[in-house]
């Protein structure tokens, strides 16, 4: 394992929004390494071979084809050996429901994709430096949601 | 069932049977009364004859007697004897003739002897006279006896004739005192008869009379049940359980298609018009009861001879009050138009419902899928002027710039209108909720523009009130954020939110409301305002006061408002002037 750099994944259909976020981390500048699947049966593969090695941060699109966010957030929590995963939740829609459920689940942190770059970059960041291993004892519904 | 009527008659009619053998019965016994008395008058009357018969035979003896003893000769001895024969059997019949009497007995007794005392006398001067013709001192002493018996005789007859009258007159005067007494008797009696049947008579009159007044009443009530029968497409039948026999109603035969009464009311006839499919069903119901001698509302169907399919409704109760034969009255009804009416609802709803999902799918494709294209122009455009900034001429910027504000108002307008379809969600669930504390997290929302404008907000201590939380502190936050909005030019907005508990017969807007009391909650602002022609326009989707450029908005606030406090059964009301500042009344029902 190369503690040098953070390994970050991400599950989003999207190629507009895989395109922003590969090039947010660039921007970014961070020792990071970022892993890109199309849908959650890719990120499922990928996860489940334990060849493989496990990101660090894994963001979550709720919303793609196959199988979706939520499901993928379920299984991750019922295999002892991903649970430790910080799940953040990187979705266009902030419905109550949406949050509700992945919080119950046990997501970390909840992102609306915000619509500037700019902003895009200061989130990312903001979840990247985020001592989660701290952080989590303090976790609860109203700071589960990103606020910038 | 005996009426109070027939109950009157059957007395009647027994007590002048009563008065009516009591005459019998009185009449029977004066008349034999005076049978009696005349018996008793006519044997007085022979009494006196043989009394005074005895007299005369006693002095035809005398003188047979004395023509003897002057002559001897025996030509007057025969009616001496007869005589004393005629005496003889005159004492028996006085014997039978006075058995009654005890005093009269004594005097008879007394007479006897007097009687025989002078026969013996007689006899004495008879065998004197035999011997010698000459009368002699023995004879003469004899006859001068004799005589003063027979005075003795005649004494004794006259005391017990004079009894005999004393008795005679003390018995007609008894019968008169009877008899006199009798005519009244018969005369009341007759007036008490004549009474009871003329009370019997107006009696039966007036029955009579409220017999044919409920009969022509029956009659109308008759008529006004087929006629309503007919207008309200329902029928009655009764089942006499006892004879198992049925009774339908004519509109029970049209309700089948049939005309009334055209064939035998039984049961195997009407279930030849019940559906296949019911028939079954029905008849486990009817044999129910016939068990149970009940029949709960059963549904069914029936077809017409033509085809119509009807959907029937039938009910029976027992008829518990009769005497003598039970019976059940049921009643059945033509339910068709409800059973299509409520397939009609049921429609309505489905459609509803699907309805409902296209809209909540629309949400979805709202918050979605059409945000996300925007989302994906606005990055690109940040990218765009952050990136190529240096690429791009200064008209090229501007052009920039209005795609930006033009896709800012995009934004914001999808937003709003999920924010308005968001209201119209089923899911209502009314909890208790501070209002004070709603309003606290509707101030922290708008934290950011309260600061900007120095806004001063003035709050009243509100209700505890059951509300869907989410919406009033939506509405809480529109109200501010328009107040906020529509502020004057370098003026610091000031917002009064008042609140009271109002009656609700006491305000015109919400006196028909089914509640009796509103909690009426006030934002007043110091604001722009507006004409008050527009008070009830700017509640409307869409609906805007002022250009885009003056001051930004989607026309969609106020109509949230509006449509929270109505899904909260309440009123919301608009008051503005013109530079005058505005405020917005909300009247929200509880029950106390």
């Amino acid at each position: 394992m190369n503690s040098d750099y953070i390994n970050i994944a991400l599950a989003d259909d999207d190629e507009d929004d895989r395109f922003f976020f590969t090039e947010a981390f660039d921007e970014l500048k961070l020792k990071s390494k970022v892993l890109l699947f199309k849908d959650g049966i890719e990120l499922m593969e990928y996860l489940n071979d334990s060849d493989n090695m496990l990101p660090s941060l894994l963001f979550l699109d709720l919303n793609m084809p196959k199988k979706s966010g939520l499901e993928c957030l379920k299984d991750i929590k019922a295999t002892k050996r991903l649970s430790d995963m910080v799940i953040a939740i990187y979705s266009t829609s902030a419905s109550e429901e949406d949050i509700e459920n992945t919080f119950v689940k046990g997501a970390n942190v909840y992102i609306k994709k915000p619509n500037d770059f700019e902003k895009l970059k200061k989130v990312l960041s903001e979840v990247v430096t985020t001592n989660w291993q701290y952080h989590t004892s303090g976790l609860n519904k109203d700071n589960f949601l990103l606020r910038l | 069932m005996p009426t109070p009527s027939n109950k009157y008659l059957r007395t009647a009619f027994i007590a002048g049977l009563f008065v009516i053998l009591c005459i019998g019965g009185f009449t029977y016994k004066h008349i034999s009364e005076l049978s009696q008395t005349s018996k008793v008058v006519k044997d007085n009357y022979s009494l006196r004859n043989e009394l005074e018969l005895i007299i005369s035979n006693l002095k035809d003896a005398e003188i047979g007697h004395r023509g003897f003893l002057l002559t001897h000769d025996s030509l007057f001895l025969n009616p001496y004897e007869e005589s004393l024969q005629k005496v003889t059997s005159n004492l028996v019949k006085l014997d039978t003739l006075i058995v009654s009497n005890g005093e009269q007995v004594e005097k008879l007794k007394q007479l006897k002897g007097d009687i025989n005392n002078r026969f013996k006398n007689f006899d004495k001067s008879f065998s004197l006279a035999n011997d010698d013709s000459i009368l002699t001192r023995d004879l003469l002493f004899l006859l001068h006896e004799g005589e003063i018996r027979m005075d003795r005789i005649r004494a004794d007859i006259t005391e017990m004739l004079a009894l005999e009258q004393r008795l005679l007159t003390h018995n007609q005067e008894v019968n008169e005192k009877k008899i006199g007494l009798t005519p009244l008797f018969f005369y009341g009696l007759l007036i008490v008869t004549l009474i009871i049947l003329l009370l019997a008579y107006v009696k039966m009159t007036t029955d009579l009379k409220a017999l044919k007044e409920s009969n022509v009443e029956l009659e109308i009530f008759e008529k006004l049940t087929k006629q309503s029968e007919i207008v309200s497409n329902t029928s009655t039948w009764v089942w006499y359980i006892e004879d198992n026999e049925f009774e339908f109603s004519d509109n029970l035969y049209r309700l089948i298609g049939e005309e009334p009464q055209s064939f035998e009311p039984t049961l195997e006839n009407f279930y030849n018009y019940v559906h296949e499919e019911d028939i079954s069903n029905l008849g486990e119901q009817v044999n129910m009861m016939m068990r149970e001698e009940e029949l709960p509302f059963t549904s069914f169907r029936v077809v017409h001879r033509d085809g119509t399919i009807r959907h029937l409704k039938a009910y029976s109760k027992l008829m518990d009050d009769t005497e003598g034969d039970a019976k059940m009255l049921g009643v059945t009804i033509d339910a068709t138009n409800e059973v299509e009416n409520y397939r009609i609802i049921e429609q309505r709803n489905q459609e509803l419902e699907r309805t409902n999902k296209e809209l909540s799918a629309f949400n979805y494709v709202a918050s979605h899928d059409l945000q996300e294209p925007l989302r994906k122009i606005q990055t690109f455009m940040s990218r765009l002027e952050s990136k190529e900034k240096d690429h791009i001429s200064e008209s090229g910027q501007v052009y920039i710039q209005r795609m930006k504000s033009a896709s800012a108002r995009m934004r914001m307008l999808i937003e709003d209108l999920l924010q308005y379809s968001r209201t119209n969600t089923s899911e209502k669930e009314y909890l208790k909720t501070n209002m004070n504390m709603l309003l606290e997290h509707a101030k922290t929302e708008l934290i950011d523009s309260i600061e900007e404008k120095h806004a001063k907000i003035i709050c009243d201590d509100l209700p505890t009130m059951e509300v869907i939380s989410f919406q009033i502190q939506q509405l809480f936050i529109n109200l501010i954020s328009n107040s906020l909005k529509y502020s004057k030019d370098k003026v610091p907005p000031v917002i009064e939110i008042t609140h009271q508990e109002v009656l609700s017969k006491d305000i015109n807007e919400i006196k028909d409301s089914l509640y009796k009391y509103h909690h009426k909650i006030t934002f007043k602002d110091n604001g722009i305002g507006f004409e008050q022609a527009y008070a009830e326009k700017i509640f409307l989707l869409f609906n805007r006061l002022h250009g885009k450029s003056e001051y930004s908005g989607t026309g969609i606030g106020l109509a949230i408002c509006k449509k929270i406090v109505e899904n909260h059964k309440g009123v919301i009301m608009a008051e503005g002037h013109p530079n005058g500042g505005a405020s917005f009344t909300i009247y929200l029902p509880f029950l106390k």
